[in-house]
């Protein structure tokens, strides 16, 4: 029992089904759109697609992601469920430009 | 007299085998990978055996982010135990094996092979599935970690046999320069025969955490727990900490 509890823990469980899928574009080293409003309560699959031909780092301590995104490539994020509320993040490489948050209502 | 010294051999065996497991300066891994982070980072810890030997240790490494899913990173390590001094060179392999936050557990595995620089320890490997999760603002994880020296027997005819020991820690993600929680470590003995009950080791305590941006990418990140003997055989008190330099 003990060594069937020990595998069990190696694997995740199943994932989550139907996840709502947003996309954020990075292009000259700003986020389109810089708002983005989500559903409180359900999980996100976030697409961040840049278009930029430098690298940025998608940052939010509020929704606990950090993620580099090549120049011209893209990554995908997973998060929430989330509470109401807002929940800025950052582009870490260019955040004096790079600013934006995530609504969840 | 023969007996105490018998004895004192005893428990000085106990500690060199017991270090291939229990490092006063252990750290709990956390399985998410950062591409393209380079960082510097400095671990140490002391404890006091049950018996008064004492134990202290430290290490220094270089680690990067080669890939998303891939960060490596080399150590030098000294340990002090029992004023028995080893050092080594450790070669530390994590892989983030799901994204984060797609499942309802993320899921990494580490690998850390340690070569011994002084002849009075072994090749050891450790390997493992890391685990976390997170409910808002609190974060937990846990690991499983399975040890193995390599060779027959160590210089006290001790053999070596494969280990299992577990980390896990709570941490509530208050702000980013001081977060809180508890982390705690075991070892339980051979992976497929633990130890009875008085002979496992067992600690847990505070812990706190943080990140210190100093700008232009640079950042320094820390955390640090004491730790209490949950049972007879652990120590009454451990400190351990971790500085990263991340740039």
């Amino acid at each position: 029992m003990k060594y069937i509890s020990l595998v069990a823990l190696l694997f995740p469980l199943a994932a989550f089904a139907g996840d709502a899928n947003y996309t954020l574009v990075i292009r000259e080293h700003r986020f389109q759109p810089a708002e983005l409003s989500v559903p409180a309560g359900a999980k996100i699959k976030l697409q961040i697609e840049n278009q930029d031909a430098t690298a940025e780092e998608f940052d939010s301590y509020a929704l606990n992601r950090e993620k580099v995104v090549t120049g011209h490539g893209s990554a995908t994020l997973y998060i929430g469920p989330l509470n109401p509320g807002r929940y800025p993040f950052m582009g870490e490489f260019n955040q004096a430009t790079a600013q934006g948050v995530i609504v969840a209502e | 007299m023969k007996y105490r010294k018998f004895a004192g051999m005893l428990c000085l065996a106990a500690m060199l085998a017991g270090k291939a497991y229990a490092g006063p300066a252990d750290y709990v891994y956390t399985p998410n990978v950062e591409y393209g982070e380079r960082e510097i980072d400095f671990k140490g810890g002391a404890y006091r055996q049950p018996n008064g030997g004492y134990a202290q240790g430290e290490s220094i490494g270089f680690g990067y982010g080669a890939t998303e899913h891939w960060f490596t990173e080399l150590y030098l390590k000294q340990e002090n135990i029992a004023n028995q001094v080893a050092n080594v060179f450790e070669w530390e392999n994590k892989f983030q094996l799901t994204e984060t936050g797609e499942y309802p557990l993320d899921v990494g595995f580490v690998t850390e092979l340690e070569s011994p620089l002084s002849n009075n320890t072994p090749w050891e490997l450790r390997v493992g599935p890391l685990l976390q999760t997170e409910f808002g603002k609190l974060q937990l994880n846990g690991n499983l970690l399975f040890e193995r020296a390599f060779g027959t027997a160590d210089e006290n005819g001790v053999p070596y046999t494969t280990n299992f020991s577990y980390q896990w820690q709570a941490k509530y993600r208050w702000q980013p320069a001081f977060e809180f929680g508890m982390q705690g470590f075991g070892d339980m003995g051979k992976w497929d025969a633990w130890n009875r009950q008085a002979d496992q080791v067992h600690r847990l305590g505070p812990a706190i955490f943080g990140k210190l941006p100093l700008g232009n990418r640079q950042v320094i990140q820390y955390n640090t727990a004491w730790l209490f003997g949950a049972s007879s055989a652990a120590p009454n008190h451990t400190f351990r900490l971790q500085v990263e330099y991340e740039f």
